[in-house]
Formats: structure tokens, sequence, C-alpha cells
């Protein structure tokens, strides 16, 4: 029972190697899906539904990035004509929409469904239905959204929507009522995998993981849940009062009848500022994984990385005023926000000098994922700089809602989550895929991304400086702004082809690239890298035990494993919050059907929202009915149950 | 040592034979608890954004409820406090019963649970009545709709939870895992009705304190 | 660039001109960090290192060394912050400092254009216009900032930040300008489909033109003694324009769109979308949803006749 249990059947003597065989097969007929679409729909396997999310947000930052392509043509010359003013408001509210709710905290949180089940040593969420539930909730919201774009009633007044331009009075038709609703799909979609994450992450680590041994990106996801589960039902409170507003009479923002413009201002920062962190927190995690890998030496100051984390995600909620310096805010108060929005700099600047030390101590290899790092620091350090100038109040006054805010946000959004998202998928591709992304197509990626991204947002600080606000689709000859737009115009091109690259070295790479093994990389330290790539729908034939931080770095050739559950049920081993030993066995779901036809439902009730109050009514009851059947489900053969109860 | 105890040492030099787990377990051991809090929090923090709208529309107003409307009547949403109240010790019970996997018990207990969902639903028809303001009348009046509509969903839900597993305990057939699910129903119980104490105190009788 | 003035990188008055400098201060500290960073980042990158391949952690030679400098690193930053955070509040209690306003203006801000009016003690010296407001070089002026309908905001850069309109809401905002020139603004909060050409002028005059400027406003617009211009107020009069417009001195009393009755005096019309001549004007009169698709203005169908006509008399509103 102490003796190590390999998964490997080559690396048992061959009396043995059929009985390792054997394990893999009995565990691959319990845990894969079953065949077909209609055994794709009813999947409830992390990897499968986790791959799904993320091609599905990047599609999404696909169209969001031809929305701001259009956008960058329109404005590349003065009184330019290619687009009037009703499709340019809808394309700027698309793209924010689009690249905030659709893109940037679903692929976050996808890329964590997938990877946290595999880097803790355990093998599948801990919900699975619930899992495919939320997948699907957010994918009927983006084609709702994007429906009704195409149908000409795509939202026109701002990602952000203030009040009153979107109320009853100015917002009309149903344009705005799109957009609250699309909020509220995206909202239940990462309401639930932040549910998902932390119970995962608390409960299912392998033993020995305690948490002062868990990868930093495992944390960071954490942190990232722990900040949707807080920040993100605001936004979904308020985009049901201002639905109500439009729908039922409510008075929440109207101040003919006591209500208030700027209760919808501070509602919505307060999760718009933590929902920025919630992008960029993951990323810091893609960041510390990939250096470490990449200069094969562990992190520098491992407790200040988490405390760094933990102080960001914490400061991240006492911000929110900083986008309402222009209102008629006391003075007093909006001092309080200036020194919170510049000491948030400070976790961020620890880290930074974290990896600097982590680099300089290590041995870099400059492979596409690092490159990309390196376009972080850059890139990020930006709009951090900048960062810190738009927290004064006075400065403030004179760039926001301008051009020089548009610079801002883009330096640390691509800085500060977009490059770290291309890293990671280059260094996670093999993982998810089996095949490695061609290295010179990388660089080329790389080095066309990190220019057009200069090119396209470094004059917006000027533009911004010079006068252009933002949200205009059209500006005079004599403002003299058009050369400044033009090379924008230009660096968004250049972005376009990078981004173009990307998607041709991935579909050549799928058809025939290089074939990777376990660890493609040879220095990758995390448990993801311990089983084949893909992995098999199990994950690992044994789950691991870990004994330190970077387990793949310190483990002996015939590790130690867990031994003893079923392999003729789907069985997760549960472990204790702290130091992660092992509690009990638990068994998860096999696929059903009922979570996506209760995301169906759940999808009609919301959409018939838009036109009737009633159908909430009439939507619970039809929710109610999968609900139920995914609830009450049938005992498997072998399942124990009870008849007089257990006394 | 104990068993975990066990475990853990002999994670730290060679491999693990979990085989003599059990499967069933409650509290904060079970996945299932760690999801309901997450509920908890997410519905919780739905009703503090609830909350705050409602004392941040207050300053628009020079009397808060405004002039012309009156003070909410204490009857209804009183009464329902002290059924709430009355409520928790016998989801105590009955989550007691639940980890001694008392069938018995548990069933009777989750049909007591729904019957109080139910009344719980039907006083907080009365208690919106006694608010004597609509939604649309003015900020005040979609503010205090707007909290008691809010959780009324955790009142509906729970009720057709509860009703759910009364049905399942009742017709079967009946796994150990629901045991702990009846559990959680309870733990979410204590929440909901907290969260209500909090409101009432809010809604009801800050503005006669307060003025 | 130079001569449209329409930038916070040109100040023109004290406010501006304290955010510029605040500015500067901010734009060098922040191009010493990023060189430093950056510089810190390269060299740990790319310097030469021993062979080997082997990973290192905790407890390794130079654990002890980078310990100090990322603390004295952070403690570099905290630093640098508080720096910054001083010179931010004393420039943020120098904008408010109290001062007495030498005009007073409320600017009321519709879908898509800016309603000025002039306080003044004595009712009928009260000036009204619409996208031009003019001011007295080198002397505090206070504006006092409403909405008619949705949020706006109002942005003068070469003379101080913004401040948002907010309906039901007053706010104020305090703007000098220390030489006479013509400072472009626009509005800087997204209101709908034309935010775009939502501008306006803040005209700093010298004092005798500012006195000049404010006696003609005050006055109502005279009857015109030319029969063309005549015939023009007849077909103001008999138009839709009355619907929206106002003409102090004619019974047009109307005050959903801009004040005319000085039309003929201000730089531009259509809220800064086209420069204020004859041939703009006619095309905005006839057809404004071609210039600015959207806006409130409905197209009028007039005659050639009428139309010289009209323009005749609009020509005259001084």
């Amino acid at each position: 029972m102490s003796a190590p249990v390999t998964a490997d059947p080559d690396l048992v003597p061959p009396a043995e190697r059929e009985g390792v065989r054997e394990l893999h097969r009995q565990l691959d007929r319990v845990w894969r899906d079953g065949p077909g679409l209609r055994g794709w729909l009813m999947s409830v396997d992390h990897k499968s539904l986790g791959k799904r999310y993320v091609i599905t947000a990047f599609v999404f930052f696909l169209l969001g990035g031809l929305e701001a392509a259009m956008m960058r043509a329109q404005l590349s010359r003065p009184e330019n004509g290619l687009i009037g003013p009703d499709l340019y408001n809808q394309l700027f509210t698309m793209h924010g929409t689009t690249m905030m709710f659709l893109f940037a905290v679903p692929v976050m949180s996808a890329m964590g469904l997938y990877l946290v089940p595999l880097m803790i040593g355990s093998r599948d969420v801990a919900f699975p239905r619930l899992n495919a539930y939320g997948y699907y909730v957010y994918l009927i919201g983006g084609l709702f959204l994007y429906v009704s774009f195409f149908l000409n009633v795509g939202p026109d007044a701002g990602w952000f929507a203030y009040t009153p331009l979107s109320g009853p009075a100015f917002g009309v038709g149903k344009r705005v009522d799109v957009w609250a609703q699309t909020i509220t799909f995206t909202e239940i979609a990462g309401l639930i995998s932040a549910v998902e994450l932390i119970t995962t992450i608390f409960k299912q680590r392998a033993p020995g993981m305690s948490l002062n041994r868990m990868p930093l990106f495992v944390w960071s996801i954490l942190v990232m849940a722990f900040m949707i589960l807080f920040a993100m039902p605001w936004v979904a409170v308020d985009s049901q009062f201002l639905a109500m507003d439009r729908l039922i009479g409510t008075h929440f923002f109207n101040q003919a009848e006591g209500g208030d413009a700027l209760l919808w201002q501070h509602i919505f920062w307060f999760f718009g500022h933590p929902e920025v962190y919630i992008i960029f927190i993951p990323a810091l995690g893609y960041v510390s994984t990939v250096i470490a890998t990449f200069t094969r030496r562990e992190i520098f100051g491992y407790p200040a990385m988490i405390l760094s984390l933990v102080a960001t995600g914490f400061l991240g909620f006492g911000l929110w005023v900083h986008h309402m310096f222009a209102t008629n805010i006391p003075q007093m108060g909006e001092s309080f926000f200036t020194a919170a929005s510049a000491m948030i700099a400070i976790p961020t600047g620890v880290q930074f000098f974290c990896w600097i030390a982590t680099i300089w101590g290590g041995r870099p290899r400059f492979a596409t994922p690092f490159l990309f790092i390196l376009g972080f620091f850059a890139v990020f350090i930006i709009g951090g700089l900048s960062g810190v100038m738009i927290a004064s109040v006075p400065f403030d006054l004179q760039v926001h809602d301008t051009f020089f805010i548009v610079a801002h946000l883009h330096y640390v959004l691509l800085g500060g989550a977009v490059f770290p998202l291309f890293s990671a998928f280059y260094y996670w591709f093999p993982k998810f895929t089996g095949r490695v992304l061609s290295e010179r197509l990388g660089r080329w990626n790389f080095a066309l991304f990190f220019i057009g991204v200069n090119l396209t947002f470094f004059p917006m600080h000027l533009l911004g400086l010079h006068g252009m606000p933002r949200r205009i689709y059209t500006y005079l000859e004599g403002t003299g702004w058009g050369s400044l737009n033009l090379l924008a115009s230009i660096g968004a091109v250049t972005i376009f082809v990078s981004v173009v690259i990307f998607l041709v070295n991935v579909a050549r790479t799928l058809r025939n690239g290089e074939l990777a093994g376990d660890d493609p990389w040879g220095s990758s330290s995390t448990l993801e890298w311990a089983t084949t790539s893909p992995p098999p729908a199990y994950n690992f034939a044994h789950l691991p035990v870990v004994q330190g931080r970077y387990p793949l770095w310190s483990r002996p050739l015939d590790p130690p494993v867990v031994t003893g559950l079923r392999t003729d049920q789907r069985e997760l081993l549960i472990t204790t919050l702290l130091d992660a030993v092992p509690d009990h066995r638990h068994r998860t779901p096999d696929p059903t059907i009922w979570p996506l036809l209760a995301a169906l439902a759940t999808g009609v009730t919301f959409i018939a929202l838009i036109f009737t109050p009633w159908a909430a009514v009439i939507g619970g009851v039809l929710v109610a009915g999968p609900l139920i059947a995914w609830g009450w489900g049938k005992p498997k053969p072998g399942d124990p149950v009870v008849t007089e109860g257990i006394k | 040592m104990s068993e975990r105890e066990s475990l853990r040492v002999a994670g730290e030099t060679g491999s693990i034979d979990v085989s003599g787990l059990p499967s069933t377990v409650f509290g904060h051991r079970a996945l299932t608890w760690w999801g309901t809090l997450g509920y908890m929090a997410a519905e919780g923090t739905t009703l503090i954004v609830c909350a705050v709208a409602y004392l941040y529309l207050q300053r628009n107003f020079a009397t808060w409820p405004p002039r012309g409307t009156p003070l909410p009547s204490l009857s209804a949403a009183t009464i329902q406090v002290v059924l709430m109240t009355a409520s928790i010790p016998v989801m105590i019970w009955t989550a007691r019963a639940s980890r001694r996997f008392d069938l018995g018990r548990i069933r009777l207990g989750m049909v007591l649970s729904s019957v109080f969902a139910l009344a719980f639903c039907v006083l907080r028809w009365f208690e919106l009545q006694s608010l004597h303001t609509r939604w649309d009348t003015n900020a005040y009046g979609s503010a205090v709709w707007a909290i008691l509509f809010a959780h009324a969903t955790l009142l509906v839900v729970q009720f057709f939870e509860g009703a759910t597993l009364a049905a399942m305990l009742f017709l079967g057939p009946v796994e150990p895992k629901h045991f702990a699910d009846v559990d959680d129903s309870c733990l979410y119980w204590y929440f909901m009705t907290g969260a209500w104490f909090v409101l009432y105190l809010l809604v009801f009788i800050s503005p006669r304190v307060w003025g | 660039m130079r001569d449209w003035l329409q930038s916070a990188l040109q100040p023109a008055g004290p406010e501006a001109a304290r955010v510029h400098a605040l500015w500067v201060f901010m734009l060098w500290i922040s191009i010493i960090v990023f060189v430093l960073v950056l510089g810190a980042l390269a060299w740990g990158t790319f310097r030469r290192r021993a062979p080997g391949n082997v990973t290192i952690g905790e407890g390794s030679p130079g654990e002890r060394g980078m310990k100090r400098a990322v603390s004295a690193a952070v403690g570099a930053t905290v630093l640098v912050l508080f720096a910054f955070l001083v010179f931010d509040f004393s420039t943020g209690r120098a904008l408010t400092a109290r001062r007495t306003p030498a005009v007073q203006i409320e600017v009321t801000g519709h879908q898509w254009w800016w309603e000025v009016n002039y306080y003044n003690a004595v009712p009928n010296r009260r000036v009204t216009t619409a996208n031009e407001i003019h001011i007295p070089v080198g002397r505090p002026v206070l504006i006092r900032l409403n909405s008619q309908d949705v949020i706006h905001s109002f942005w003068a850069p070469d003379l101080n930040g913004k401040r948002d309109l907010i309906p039901g809401k007053e706010s104020s905002l305090w703007i000098q300008a220390d030489s006479p020139g013509v400072y472009h603004g626009q509005c800087a909060e997204f209101c709908g489909y034309q935010h775009a050409k939502m501008a306006f002028i803040v005209v700093a005059d010298r004092p005798d033109d500012f006195a000049r400027w404010y006696a003609a406003q005050a006055d109502t617009a005279s009857t015109p003694t030319d029969s063309l211009a005549l015939r023009g107020q007849e077909v103001f009069l008999s138009s839709p324009c009355v619907m929206c417009h106002s003409i102090h001195g004619t019974p047009a009393g109307a005050t959903l769109g801009p004040d005319l009755t000085h039309l003929a005096s201000r730089r531009y019309i259509a809220a800064g979308s086209l420069p204020n001549t004859r041939g703009n004007l006619a095309g905005w009169v006839l057809d404004a949803q071609g210039i600015k698709p959207g806006a409130k203005m409905p197209p009028n169908s007039l005659t050639p006749a009428d139309l010289q006509a009209l323009l005749a008399y609009l020509g005259t509103l001084k």
C-alpha cells in the first residue's frame, strides 16, 4: 500500500502492463463523453466544456475586434462618411459589451475551468452539470446580443449605459433592454463559474497540496472567483433596475420622482472597477506560470505574490468613484479615491519586482510564450503609469472621457490581459490539443501585435490631451486630429494582421502540427503536464500526491499516487481546505441533457422578460421542469439506496 | 492517530489508499455546502445592492417615506418575522435528523419546510400591500418593492426546493446524498430568514426610528 | 493644431496651467520609472549567466540580495506615489479656492446644443445665447451647469478640466482666460446620436470688447428696414421656426431650440459644426438632417425666394 503505483504502461514490468492498460480502459469507459452530437451536448466534462468556452470567448474577441476595425476605419479621416452616428454608436457599444462581458471575463473563467482541475490533480470541477448550464447560458446570451445587433435592435447607449440616456425617456425601443438582458445572461454564467472554481480549489486539491503549495495560477483564479461573487451582482441588479424603469415604470433613475441618475453610476462602477481586476488577476497567474517555466526558476517571493493578489482583489473594490470625478461629488470624498487608486499600484509593483527578480535569477528561454510575457511588461507598465496619472482628480478632469482614457484602458487590458492570454494560448495549446503551435508564426504574431498595439494606442494619449473626446463618430478637420487618428488606424490594421497570423497558426497546427508529449516545454512545473496532451477524459489514471510547490520539478521517477477510488463510476477525491488531507469520496454526475434544456428555458425566460414582466412567472415554470429533472436523478445500479433510514 | 492524520502522513512518503473513506458527509466537508455558501454570497450581495439603493435614494426626499405615503404597516411583516423565527428550530431539528439519516423525521421536516415557505410567500403578498405604495409611484416605492421582491424570490425558490425534496423523499428512491441535501436546505434556511430580519429592520422599523 | 485652441497642453488660463504643471511632473516621473523598470527587466533577461541548467529556489545564492532589491524597489514606489499625492492634493486645493466671479453664466445642456444665459441683477440686462460664450480676459468666470435631458459634459481644455451636466443636479466650473482668443470645447459625455457635434466656443475678449458685445447681446432684435429682410421676418414668423426658436423683439418665444436673437453675431452654427456663413446657414435651414443626422431640427422646404428673404433677415440679427 505504500509502494507507488504508476499509470504509465511503459514504466511497469511487462507482466503488469495489461493491468495498467485495463485500468485506463475502465476509466475511459466511465469518464468519456457519449458518441456524436448527442454525447457532445450532454457532456459535463470540464475539459470539453472549457474548450468550448475558450473558443466561444475567442470568437467574441474576433467580433469585438471587427467592430473596432470598423470604428478605426471611420475615424481614420476627419468628417469621414463611412459610418453614420447611429451605426457608430451601436459599434462602440457592441465593442465594449462584447469585449468586457462576452470575451474578457469568460475567457479567464474558461481557462480556469479547464486548467484548475488538472493543476490541482482532480478529475473534474465540483459541479459538472452546473458548469454545462453556465456555459450554455453564456452562449445563449451572446447569441442573443448578436442576433439583436444584426436585426438592428443592438444596444447603442455605450457598454456602461448611463442613465438618463439609457432610460425610458431617451433610450427608444428595445435596444437598451437587449443590453440589460445580455448582462443577466453573462452575470449568471460568471457567478456559476465563480462558485465552481472556489469550491473546486478549496475542496479538491490533490493530497499534500496545502494552500501554501498551491500554484500561483490557482491562487489568481481563486481571487478572481471571489471578486466575481461580490462584484457581479451589482451590475446584475443595476441592469434589472434599468430594465424595470423601462418596462414597468419604476423610478430608480428618474430624477422627477426622487430617483437619481448617479445611482446608476455608483452601482455600475462598484462592479465596473473590480471587473477590470477580475480580468487582470488571472492574467497575472499566467505570467507567473510562464515565467517559472521559461526561466526554470521558482517565482521569487511566493508569499508576497499571494498577498499582492489578495490585496489587489480587496483594494479593487475601493476605487470605483474615480470613474465619476467629473460629476458633482464632493471634493473631500474624491480625495479618498485618489489615494486608493494610487495605492493599488503598490501590490502590482510588488509582483513586477518579484518577477524581474525571478527572471534575473533564472535562465530565460525565448519561446513565444515568454516573448508575450516580455510584451506584457512593456505594454502594461505604460497603462499602469497612465493609471496613476488619472488617479489625480485635476488631471482626470482634463482627460476623463477622452482618448487618453481609451489609450489607458487598452494599454492595461491589452497589456495586462491579452498579452498574457496569448502567452497562455501558446503555452497551453499543446496541452489542450496535443500539438505545438509554430514558433516562427508565433514570433511574427508577437512582433506585429506588439507594434500594432503601440501604434494604435500610443497616439491616443496625445489625442485626448489635445481635446478629442470619446465616443464620437467624427471630428472636424480644423481640430488637427486627423494625422494621429490615421496613425492609430494603421496600427489597428497591424493588429488585425497579427491576429490573422495567429488564426493561421492555429489552423495549420491543428491540421498537422508537431505532436506534443506530456510536457513539450521540458521545464513545466505544474500537474497538468504530468498527464498526456491532451489529457484523457479522466485526467489522471491515478490522482497524484503532491509533496512540494512545484510538483513536476521535485517528483521522483515513480511518484506517489492515490489509489482506492472506484473505477466503475465517476468519483472525485475530496480533501480538506487548508492541508488537502483526503476526506471523502464524492460521486460526480454522469453526462446529462438537462443542463442544456434548463439553459434554453432560462434563455427563453430572459428574452421574454424584455417584453413582459409576466415572463418571470411563465419562465419560472418553464425552467422548473428541467431543474427538477436535473436534481431528481435516478440512482445508477450499484449506488446505495435508503428505504427506511439508517438508525 | 486518526484516519485522516494517517493518510496525511502516508502522503508525505508514498501512495495513499482512499478506499476506506466515506462517500456521504455533512457540513463544510461536503461540496454542496460550499455551493450553497456561494449561492448565499451572490444572493446576499444582491440584497445588499437593493438595500444600498434604498439608503441612497433617501437623500432625494425630505421625509422618508415621502410626503403622502404612510409608514409601512407592521402587522403582516411582524407576523412574518415571528413565523420565520418559529421555523428556525424546526429546521435545526430537521438538520440534526438528516445527519442521523433519520428518513421519517426529514420527511416531516421537508413537508413542514414547504408549508412554512408557502406561508412566507402568502405573507409576502400581504407585506407588499402593507407598503401603501406602488413600485411606480416614486423612487421610494421602487426601492421598497425591489427589496421585498428580491427577497421573495428566495422564498419562492425555497418553497419549490422544499416541495421537490419532500416529494423525492416520499416517492423515492432515496439515496444517502439526499440527507446531505436536506442539511444544505436547512443551512440556506438560516440565511433566508436571517436576511429577512435585517431587511425587515431596514424597511419597516428604521423609518419609524430615524424619521 | 496651433491655431485651433482645443488642447490641455496649451493652457490659456490659471486652472489649465496648474493641471499642465501637474502633468509635466507626472510625465517625467513616469518616464523615469518606465526606463528604470524596463531597464531592470532587460538587464535581468539578457544578462550573461554561468552555464548550467538547474532550477533555483529559496536559499540559493543571491536570494538575500534579491530580497533587498525588491524591498528597496517597493519602498521607492511608495515614496514616488506619496510625492505624487502631495503634488496632486496641493493642485486640487488651489483649483477649488474660493474667489469672486466677474461674470456668472448658466449653461444648460440639451441634445445637442448649449444654452447660455448670463446672470445679471437687472432682469432686462440678462443675455441669452447659444453655443458661444464670451468672457472678459483675465477675470474669473463662474459657470453653473444644468441639463434639460441627459448627462452632458462641458469641456474647454485650454481653460480647465470638465464638469458633467446632470439633469436635476447643478454643478459649477470656474474658467479664466489670460489671453484673448477663441477657445474651442465640446461635449465630453456620450449623450446620444450627435454627441460628436455638440461643440461650443469660449471667446475671451478684452474688457471693452466684452462690454460692447454684452451690450449688443442684451438688446432685442430691431425690426429690419430693408424690404427683403422684412419679408424674411414674415417668412420666419409664419414657418415652423417659431415652434422652437425665439427672437427677442418678435412674437417668437419658444425655447426648445437655440435663441436666434443675435444669430448673425456667432462664428458657428449647429453647435460648432459649421462656420456661420450664408451658404452653410441655407444648407442647415433646408436640411439639418443631412449635416447632423438625428438632430432635433426637421428639414424645411422653402421656396428659393423665401429662403433668400429668410437669410437676409437672419443676417440682420447681429
